[in-house]
């Protein structure tokens, strides 16, 4: 049968039918400081300060036989060379000064997570270290802590259950590797990760996507970093007969429904010939996955010596549940009993929520207003003068709008001044210039508004409004209208 | 953990008021909190207050190991060491099964843990005086080390010796081997380890390496082995009576002070920096002469000098860290430290100076304060390390026999201790 077809004709019930079992595993930067140093936790282009050569040895696990995947690098006698920066990498990334006490601000970003995940969370924890082969931990070894287990995130099929939260550090970023050397910038170690681990319980490739959808929300609601390579998806996914296959680098959840299909005909496939092994897939833009490595063995866990144990108190978690961010379904709400239209909406949450925010509090009558003064003028003014929309926030940035806000709210000027002020400003004048309106007198409006409906008597409200904007340009145009609305019945 | 009827090792099952959590119970000195591995491989620890109930499901089972060590494995053929095993770091493994940390002394356990130096040289003898960390040391453990060094030694099989040890007091020692050994024949390496050796990352192994190498040379001194720098290429072999912990966890802690190191080493070369001694033959001297009855005191400003009479109630002799080229408060001060200093010293106490700067070399003679000292009947000791001096006037006062030639002895050059030219 045609490949696409039999991709098209897998319904909820197929899958069903074939055990499709999977599981989601999302590790998520923080956009905090780093996890286990004082150093800022952010990633760099220029060239590196300085370079540090290592080499990696095997080492005698607990029960004496060497690890087989660490003595399988170390015989391979690689040389690790890791790049750092004075000012944004310490002796800590280099393996060099035992880890700081976890960080305080990373933590409770983490139990925030955990808390909007429903999980609980252990009073006592400690500190791990996971051995890591391939020199991309200067120590050969990840530090991670669990914090919170047994938690669901709400879906439009159910609950979905959250196995885990980890608190992890980052790994060094690779920047080349051949057969006798890999270099690693240490930018990226110790920025911290949240780890989030669902059950293995999503049965189609729609609700794996939802629920990655409905986790990426959480996450985007609490201190993460933003952008490619700041969030790593896994799909845990097998079939029935089939071993678990673990599909990374999914950077569009898009894609998952497409991967997640074809990835069950390839275990459908390899069960026909007898197969099953799990694997490690990469998955590709075009929905494919290829194989990365065999399934690693569990991986050799021990404590952090270097830490005592983490405890986390009732106390915290209460602070932190009275604190815990609206996520995006929650606003979308709020914003909508404000009063504003879909669409506005729309235009709100893509990246201007917090300009909103800040603005409302100064002038909450007007939800409407205030949504198209952080957006929808924005795009207008951009489009008229032909610049970017980033430009024309650098001009009327948010302490511009706050001035002429504050400046309505004094009644210095009206609602209807609004948009001509902003444009005044993105033309160059200052903002104590634009709000300097001619102020005219209602009384004085009134009467001129008389005067023109007399002139020319029988029209509509709207057709007056024209001349009356000739006659004073500055008018206050709502004030015009309500006017007119009184005259012109 | 007795009144709850599980310990550490056993997999319990505990009740909680929400849940029940299945797990091996690990040692956790907070009696307060049961740690446990899950068996995700996670540590959670659980507030004893929180156990409603517990069972075991499976008790520890105590591998019994052979009561009887290992023997070393020798190679033939290979060239052949002594090693001396006393603790720290870099003989400290992990018990990740019940938690905690043992010591690492079994011959085959080593050769598992340092495949590498067995490896490279046949090691003869293992021997293991004691297993403590170096903080926890006295002069005692010197003389042991210098002991089981001087048999190794004394074996015309063996080439040299390397001995691991604690980092953290680890120049006490070297310092004090380089004044027992008297007329060393053959290499004597100590070296360490900064982290741990469960990491992949340690930098034991390239310790042990180039020690091993140090040891096999033809330099009949004490000397420390260790990372040269934070690259794990190469190491320095240091004088041992001229070398100090310089920081409190980078990996190339040692420095030589006031010297050049005797070579750089790699694990398959040596490349000789300085001057150093060869075995002129003949046998080593095993001199452990020794007192206790020493003191180093670090000189702060306002100090009050009659904190000298308090250690001239125990003490035969005091190293004072002075400052800069030498200096004590003047007979002009408030707390002028002349008398003092010429009263004790009067009465018998020895007393010396060492450079609290650590790098440079003691001058009395720039200012008039420091000649007030020197008058006094200080004895200043130039360029030598304050920690050295310590040892030293232990080992000087230890022979009654040098009574009357202390001051003579404590300027003597020993064992390079001393050095008359730093270099830029
Ligand atoms: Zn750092």
């Amino acid at each position: 049968m045609d490949y696409t077809k039999r991709v098209s004709q897998h319904t909820a019930t197929a899958y069903s039918k074939i055990g499709l079992k999977a599981g989601l595993e999302i590790h998520q930067q923080l956009d905090t400081g780093k996890l286990f140093c004082a150093c800022p936790g952010y990633l760099r282009s220029e060239e590196p300060h300085f370079s540090v050569i290592r080499r990696l040895h095997a080492v005698a696990g607990e029960t004496g036989e060497v690890d087989a995947a660490v003595a399988h690098e170390a015989v391979l006698g690689r040389t690790f060379l890791y790049q750092g920066y004075n000012d944004t990498t310490c002796l800590v990334e280099l393996d060099e000064e035992p880890p700081h006490f976890v960080n305080e601000a990373a933590l409770d970003e983490a139990l925030k997570i955990a808390l909007l995940l429903n999980c609980e969370v252990y009073p006592v924890t400690q500190v791990m270290r996971k051995t890591v082969i391939d020199g991309s931990n200067t120590s050969g070894f990840q530090r991670t802590v669990l914090l919170a287990h047994d938690g669901f995130i709400e879906t439009s099929f159910g609950k979905v259950k959250v196995d885990t939260v980890c608190l992890e550090e980052d790994a060094a970023r690779i920047v080349s590797r051949d057969e006798k050397a890999a270099v690693y910038r240490l930018d990226r170690l110790g920025i911290p990760l949240v780890e989030i681990a669902t059950a293995a319980v999503l049965d189609t490739p729609d609700k794996i996507k939802e629920t990655a959808l409905k986790l990426g929300e959480i996450l985007r609601a609490c201190k993460v970093k933003r952008g490619i390579g700041t969030i790593r998806q896994d799909v845990n996914i097998s079939i029935k007969g089939h071993d678990r296959v673990e599909v990374k680098g999914f950077q569009d959840p898009a894609m998952m429904i497409e991967t997640v299909r074809k990835e069950v005909l390839r275990q459908e496939t390899e069960l026909k010939q007898g197969k099953k092994e799990g694997a490690v897939r990469n998955a590709l833009p075009s929905g494919d996955t290829e194989f990365l490595r065999p399934m690693p063995g569990k991986a050799r866990m021990y404590p952090e010596t270097d830490l005592p144990l983490l405890t986390i108190g009732r106390e915290r978690l209460n602070m932190l549940k009275k604190i815990l961010p609206k996520l995006r379904t929650e606003i979308r709400d709020e914003l909508k009993k404000k009063g504003l239209s879909e669409e506005m909406i729309r235009l709100v949450l893509d990246g201007h929520l917090d300009e909103f925010e800040t603005l409302i509090k100064i002038y909450s009558k007007d939800a409407d207003l205030v949504a198209k003064m952080v957006v929808l003028w924005r795009q207008e003014f951009a489009s008229k003068l032909k610049k970017s929309f980033e430009e024309i926030e650098g001009v009327l940035n948010e302490r511009v709008l706050e001035q002429v806000l504050e400046a309505l709210v004094k009644g210095e000027i009206g609602e209807g001044d609004i948009k001509g002020v902003l444009w005044k400003v993105t033309n160059g004048a200052k903002i104590e210039d634009a709000l300097k309106i001619e102020k005219i007198d209602d009384h004085v409006i009134e009467e001129k508004i008389i005067a023109i409906v007399r002139d020319k008597p029988g029209l509509r409200a709207g057709a007056y409004m024209g001349m009356v904007i000739a006659k004073m340009p500055g008018v206050d145009k709502r004030k015009a209208m309500e006017i007119l609305n009184r005259l012109v019945k | 953990m007795a009144e709850l009827g599980f310990n550490a090792g056993d997999e319990v099952r505990f009740r909680l008021a929400q849940e029940e959590v299945d797990g091996i119970v690990l040692e956790n000195p907070d009696s307060s909190v049961v740690l446990i591995k899950l068996k995700s491989g996670y540590n959670v620890g659980i507030p004893r207050d929180n156990i409603l109930a517990s069972r075991v499901l499976k008790k520890y089972e105590r591998v019994v190991k052979e009561e009887k060590k290992s023997e070393v494995k020798r190679k033939k053929g290979l060239p052949v060491l002594g090693l001396v095993v006393t603790g720290g770091t870099i003989a400290a493994k992990l018990d990740a099964k019940r938690g905690g940390t043992s010591w690492l002394t079994d011959p085959g356990e080593l050769m598992r843990f340092y495949p590498e130096l067995f490896e490279m040289v046949d090691v003869k003898t293992i021997d293991v005086p004691f297993m403590t960390s170096s903080e926890a040391m006295t002069s005692e453990h010197w003389i042991k080390i210098a002991e089981s060094v001087k048999k190794m030694v004394d074996d015309p099989e063996i080439k040299g010796v390397i001995v691991t040890h604690g980092t953290d007091f680890l120049h006490y020692t070297a310092a004090a081997l380089s004044f027992f050994l008297q007329d060393l024949t053959k290499p004597v390496v100590l070296t360490y380890s900064q982290r741990s050796i469960d990491r992949a990352s340690s930098d034991a192994n390239l310790n042990l390496v180039c020690a091993a190498r140090a040891a096999l040379s033809d330099v009949a001194e004490v000397m420390l082995v260790g990372h040269a720098n934070l690259n794990d290429e190469y190491c320095h072999a240091m004088r041992g009576s001229k070398v100090r912990k310089m920081h409190s966890s980078r990996r190339d802690a040692f420095q030589p002070i006031n010297c050049e190191p005797i070579a750089k080493v790699w694990p398959d070369k040596i490349e000789f920096i300085s001057e150093y001694r060869k075995s002129p033959g003949g046998k080593t001297v095993l001199d452990t002469s020794f007192t206790d009855k020493v003191a180093l005191v670090k000189f702060y400003p306002g100090q009050d000098p009659s904190i000298l009479d308090l250690y001239a109630l125990k003490f035969k002799g005091v190293v004072i860290e002075v400052g800069g080229l030498g200096h004590l408060p003047p007979s002009e001060a408030k707390h002028n430290w002349v008398p003092a200093l010429k009263k004790h010293i009067r009465q018998g106490l020895v007393i010396c100076a060492a450079a609290q700067t650590i790098y440079g070399r003691l001058d009395p003679f720039v200012y008039s304060n420091g000649r007030e000292i020197v008058d006094a009947g200080v004895i200043f000791l130039d360029d030598m390390l304050p920690e050295t001096a310590m040892v030293k006037l232990g080992w000087v006062l230890g022979h009654f026999g040098w009574k009357g030639k202390v001051k003579e002895k404590m300027k003597e050059n020993v064992s390079g201790e001393l050095n008359e030219r730093i270099a830029v």
